[in-house]
């Protein structure tokens, strides 16, 4: 029998009642790895021998997962999918990681994210492109392809990513499972190569809200190498995710899910995925939610992509300069320190990534911070400020997690389109405030899944998986994997 | 449109080079995200308002105590470093 495409639930009652060994689930989690990988992708790389910590006995403990390579992993090749780090092995633990060991989960393999994590297509890794299990020519999106794929393919059942703009709710909706980033500081970054430290987060894929619960439960708490970690609350979510939703209050963006809004409203997929979109909104009321469409501002809600930009570019530069290539990474040739960092960086570097670090240069330059950089942060303010205000009247936002289904590779986008500006990347709104955010699937469109995505107030993550959770019940999708796949 | 030779200099101040083609796809999106950032200044009343850099203002953040400990090994701190003597990272003449 197989169990890599079962829930954690599932898998710890075979494990508890000796159907399975933990030994065994290795094998199939890793033999899935390697029967995959050259189609899609998923693994930078996969171990062939199991490590397990079996001194504490938790809901994970013996249960595979796959970890994405920006997280450091003391002894295991961690490139952050860039050619700069490809032979580098960190000499320490990430928390996540380590937490995840005590608590006695195995790791299969780090997977492939778009370089540095900067990227939302999965097409920018030094080893490749990762291919939606659903259609493979398409993309699964990023930044943590791999691991979105993996948990789509039934490889494991679970992976953890990182989420600084969507990167873990938006490949979670083109590879029809669930993504969860909870409140920002609620799981440590600690050996998490940093991104956007002011946006970056820890998430995780899972198959079904109650998997996501789990996982939370374990991986939180305040960690003294993260000063920006938050202190344990006691709770334990998944205890609380059966409680009634009854009178809860959820809101969406009108503009955003309008589609006399959009130009291109005669586009079939996009209508066909906001009509789907009310009647999960109908069902929501069926079961106890109140939910109602509020206003804001458009030139606001159009401002959030180019804001996230000039944030996320501008800490970017600053964070990455520290891949010299000289104390670690590969090491450029010159006559000078000058000379081997500037060739360990033109060689190391992708386009993509490197056309990011200029922008966010130029963001930086004195003549042009007032109008970039520091206008992006009072944009950040001024929706964090409406988001909280909404928050004082509902429980959540309830959103299309995507405009469509996964983008064909070479697809071409009009990123000045109101479509491309707010229901392509509203999502940042969860990374600017901190919020509790999770992407559910809430059905398909030409036979590719889509998704509806909750946010709570910051802090809650409870109430948000809660939530999520009442939905998914009523709505069916729970526990997929990519049809045609097994 | 911004220069490639500006574009050239943002580059080498974070030290790294581009092909010239990828010099001019960079001019082409800089065109659509300079567009996009006007979209910012369209914003009613947006200069009153002071830039957030942070998600939440934190009241728990506390520095932990300057005490050493989990430090690691001179062998692990040069574990990655390509070139290394005497137990140092190697790295080109400096003084002539």
């Amino acid at each position: 029998m197989d169990y890599m495409d079962k829930s954690i639930d599932e898998i710890r009652k075979a494990l508890d009642n000796n159907e399975i060994t933990s030994e065994k689930l290795f094998k199939e989690a890793n033999a899935l790895a390697h029967k995959y990988q050259e189609e899609y992708n998923c693994f930078v790389t996969i171990l062939d021998e199991k490590e397990e910590d079996t001194s504490n006995k938790t809901i994970l403990s013996g249960i595979p997962y796959g970890l994405k390579d920006n997280f450091s992993t003391k002894g295991i090749l961690t490139t952050a999918s860039s050619n700069i780090l490809k032979d580098y092995v960190p000499v320490y633990d990430a928390t996540v990681y380590k937490k995840l060991k005590q608590a006695g989960a195995v790791l299969v393999g780090k997977t492939v994210l778009d370089e540095l994590a900067m990227g939302g297509t999965g097409t920018t890794a030094h080893t490749g492109i990762v291919r939606n299990p659903w259609d493979k020519t398409r993309m699964i999106g990023g930044s943590s392809a791999g691991s979105a794929a993996a948990v789509a393919l039934g490889i494991v059942p679970f992976a953890i990513g990182s989420d600084t703009g969507d990167s873990v709710r938006k490949p979670a909706a083109f590879g029809g499972v669930v993504g969860f980033k909870p409140t920002y500081g609620r799981i440590s970054r600690y050996g998490l190569f940093a991104f956007a430290s002011s946006l970056d987060h820890v998430g995780y894929f899972t198959r079904n809200v109650k998997d996501a619960a789990y996982i939370t439960d374990i991986l939180k708490g305040q960690d003294e190498l993260d000063m920006t970690s938050l202190p344990d609350d006691g709770k334990k979510y998944v205890d609380t995710i059966d409680n009634e939703i009854k009178g809860r209050k959820l809101f969406y963006i009108k503009e955003a899910v309008d589609l006399e809004n959009y130009k291109d409203n005669d586009d079939p997929e996009l209508k066909e995925t906001l009509k789907k979109f009310y009647e999960t909104i109908e069902l929501c009321k069926q079961i106890g939610f109140e939910v109602e469409g509020v206003s804001i501002d458009r030139k606001l809600l159009n401002a959030l992509y180019p804001s996230y930009i000039a944030i996320s570019c501008a800490e970017a530069t600053s964070n990455n300069a520290n891949l010299t290539g000289i104390p670690f990474g590969s090491r450029g040739d010159g006559k000078s320190i000058e000379e081997i960092m500037f060739n360990a960086r033109t060689n190391g570097f992708s386009e993509l990534v490197k056309r990011r670090f200029v922008l966010g240069s130029l963001i930086l330059q004195k003549e042009n911070q007032e109008k970039l950089f520091l206008n992006a942060g009072r944009v950040r303010r001024m929706i964090v400020d409406k988001m909280n205000k909404l928050f004082e009247k509902y429980d959540g936002l309830i959103m299309p997690t995507s405009g469509g289904v996964a983008p064909k590779f070479g697809d071409k986008t009009d990123r000045l389109s109101d479509r491309y500006l707010i229901l392509e990347n509203h999502l940042v709104i969860g990374n600017f405030g901190g919020f509790p955010s999770i992407s559910i699937p809430s059905g398909f469109v030409n036979g590719l899944p889509i998704s509806i995505n909750i946010t709570g107030r910051v802090f809650e993550d409870d109430v948000v998986l809660n939530m999520a959770y009442k939905i998914e019940e009523k709505l069916n999708y729970k526990n997929q994997i990519a049809k045609g796949v097994k | 449109m911004i220069s490639k030779e500006k574009l050239k200099d943002y580059a080498s101040k974070l030290m790294f080079d581009m092909e010239d083609s990828e010099y001019e796809t960079l001019q082409s999106e800089f065109e659509i995200i300079l567009k996009q950032m006007d979209l910012i200044g369209q914003i009613e009343g947006i200069s009153e308002v002071e830039p957030m850099t942070f998600p939440y203002v934190i009241y728990h953040a506390k520095l932990r105590d300057d005490v050493v400990k989990d430090e690691l090994t001179k062998e692990e701190v040069l574990y990655n470093a390509k070139q290394v003597k005497n137990e140092q990272v190697m790295v080109p003449k400096v003084v002539e």
